[in-house]
């Protein structure tokens, strides 16, 4: 366990290293992804000027919600982007991980370790950031579990996007492809929960309540810290919901991992 | 034009061996136009129109924003520039034409690929599911597709100038995707630039941005109409010149420092 998280920061030290030698173009990438974020957040701010709120939803409120997509979603990225289904099959592909393979070190260690996407510090910087302005601008009457909920939040939705992730890039060993529909959970999914899930209708918020259960992530922890009445009469418990969707997927996730790595077969690359 | 003609037919022809993936596209790019469209209903609540868009060109205006993606390669085109780092663009600069009217005619073919497999359905799928607004008469029409080409011309002349970059940068990826960044927010792909602040609106006609996708929009929603269609015309047409004076000319610098090595 000990050796495999040296080595797990010795693969992360290559990445950084060589991430770090042209200065300048980094710079610009680390810039260019918290850009995407801020301008985004941007377009909502602008947007909310012009029609107030969003299903009674202010401006903070939401970019409570965006910050912490966000920066999860960023931390998420740095972690797993070993995980990413569209760089993990082209590694399946083009036969690497028949490389990874060979060596005498659990494979998962090796993936984790084989892609740490730097600049995604922009992201989880500017999402913190939007996270931060709106917990001081909201009006949350802070309590001691409110306080102790928040990482656990975060957390979960880490291990959720972290989940997914890895699910897609299980698939890959018997479609050699990233396949679209991981995408649109994963992005899609981002993308959805940054807005108050109550405006989906009909059959988007039901297979994102039952089949994906995202709206268990976000969407009820945040009605619990700020305070929000629940529209979907959904039972009390429902906030608490959230660390067990997002450590639940993420256990599947690495059974199915486990599972798909005994059942791969090389393309013979 | 021949070589032009020929040109974009192979771009257009490999385009159409990519049949699963612009499905895969088209899938992913109607989902986010779901998410999109429930977001602005929920904006707009009981209100008909805002900013002189009623509901009905709210939605409209999520389709054709997600048609154009694939069309103006709004997400990523990292082509030329990685041609400069490969070497390929040895070749590129052999055609019987200059740089940019080859990669021009490559771009046409490819947007025309994406116009056929990933545009046009999506406009059909969101007319189906919920129903869109469309252009009044023939003069409306006409102002529409002479503005998307328009668009799309503007749109290459800004990816071909930006990743001219690579001459300079040694790993100009970073840039290039900073500036694609950029055009979501102005040009009214995130949202009409009309629900944006007035003195915002005003900056963003002093770029590029907005003729590559708002005009595009307003002309087919009607917003602007009458002599306002010609103007906006004319601005897109002003904005392609300027485009492609800087792209000449950056070139023109750009390919005294180039480098091939041979191998």
């Amino acid at each position: 366990m000990l050796q495999a998280f040296s080595l797990y920061w010795r693969l992360i030290g290559v990445q950084l290293r060589s991430q770090l030698q042209y200065r300048l173009a980094f710079f610009l990438d680390v810039l260019g992804t918290s850009l995407a974020t801020i301008l985004t957040f941007a377009t909502l701010a602008f947007v909310f000027q012009r029609f107030g709120n969003i299903a009674g939803w202010s401006l903070v409120e939401v970019a409570f919600l965006y910050g912490m997509v966000e920066a999860a979603f960023g931390v998420m990225d740095l972690v797993f982007s070993g995980f990413d289904p569209q760089n993990f099959g082209k590694q399946v592909r083009l036969g690497r991980l028949d490389q990874l393979l060979l060596r005498p070190v659990d494979i998962t260690v090796q993936i984790f370790g084989s892609e740490f996407i730097v600049r995604r510090l922009g992201r989880i910087i500017q999402g913190l950031l939007i996270l931060a302005v709106a917990i001081g601008m909201v009006d949350i009457r802070w309590t001691m579990g409110k306080l102790l909920f928040m990482p656990v939040i975060f957390l979960s939705l880490v291990c959720f996007f972290g989940g997914l992730f890895m699910v897609g890039a299980t698939i890959t060993f018997w479609t050699y492809d990233s396949i679209e529909a991981v995408n649109i959970f994963t992005y899609g999914g981002s993308e959805m929960m940054s807005y108050p899930m109550n405006i989906y209708q009909g059959w988007l918020r039901r297979f994102f309540t039952y089949v994906i259960p995202a709206i268990f992530l976000l969407y009820y922890p945040a009605l619990f810290i700020l305070d929000k009445p629940d529209p979907l009469q959904m039972p009390g418990f429902a906030p608490f919901l959230s660390p067990v969707v997002g450590f639940g997927v993420l256990l599947i996730a690495f059974v199915f991992w486990n599972f798909g790595l005994g059942h791969y077969q090389s393309t013979g690359t | 034009m021949r070589l032009f003609y020929e040109f974009s037919l192979r771009s257009f022809q490999r385009q159409l061996i990519y049949r699963t993936a612009a499905l895969a596209g088209l899938v992913t790019n109607f989902f986010f136009g779901i998410i999109r469209i429930a977001v602005l209903v929920a904006l707009y609540g009981a209100r008909h129109e805002v900013a002189g868009i009623p509901i009905e060109g709210a939605i409209t205006f999520t389709g054709l924003s997600q048609a154009m993606i694939g069309i103006l390669s709004l997400f990523s085109w990292y082509e030329l520039m990685n041609n400069v780092y490969t070497g390929a663009i040895s070749a590129d600069l052999l055609k019987p034409m200059s740089l940019y009217q080859y990669w021009i005619s490559h771009d046409f073919g490819r947007a025309f690929g994406q116009l056929i497999l990933r545009g046009l359905p999506m406009m059909i799928a969101y007319a189906v599911f919920f129903g869109i607004s469309t252009p009044q008469n023939f003069w409306q029409w006409t102002g529409f597709v002479i503005s998307l080409i328009l668009a799309w011309a503007v749109s290459f002349s800004w990816r071909f100038l930006v990743n001219l970059a690579a001459f300079w940068i040694p790993n100009a990826a970073g840039f290039v995707r900073f500036a694609f960044i950029l055009s979501w927010f102005m040009s009214g792909f995130l949202m009409p630039l009309r629900y944006f602040p007035d003195w915002f609106i005003k900056l963003c006609a002093l770029t590029p941005f907005p003729y590559m996708i708002n005009t595009v929009v307003e002309i087919y929603l009607g917003v602007v109409q009458g002599t306002a269609v010609i103007q906006a015309l004319l601005a897109q047409i002003f904005w392609l010149a300027g485009l492609i004076l800087t792209g000449e000319f950056a070139l023109r610098i750009g390919i005294r420092k180039l480098v091939i090595l041979g191998g």
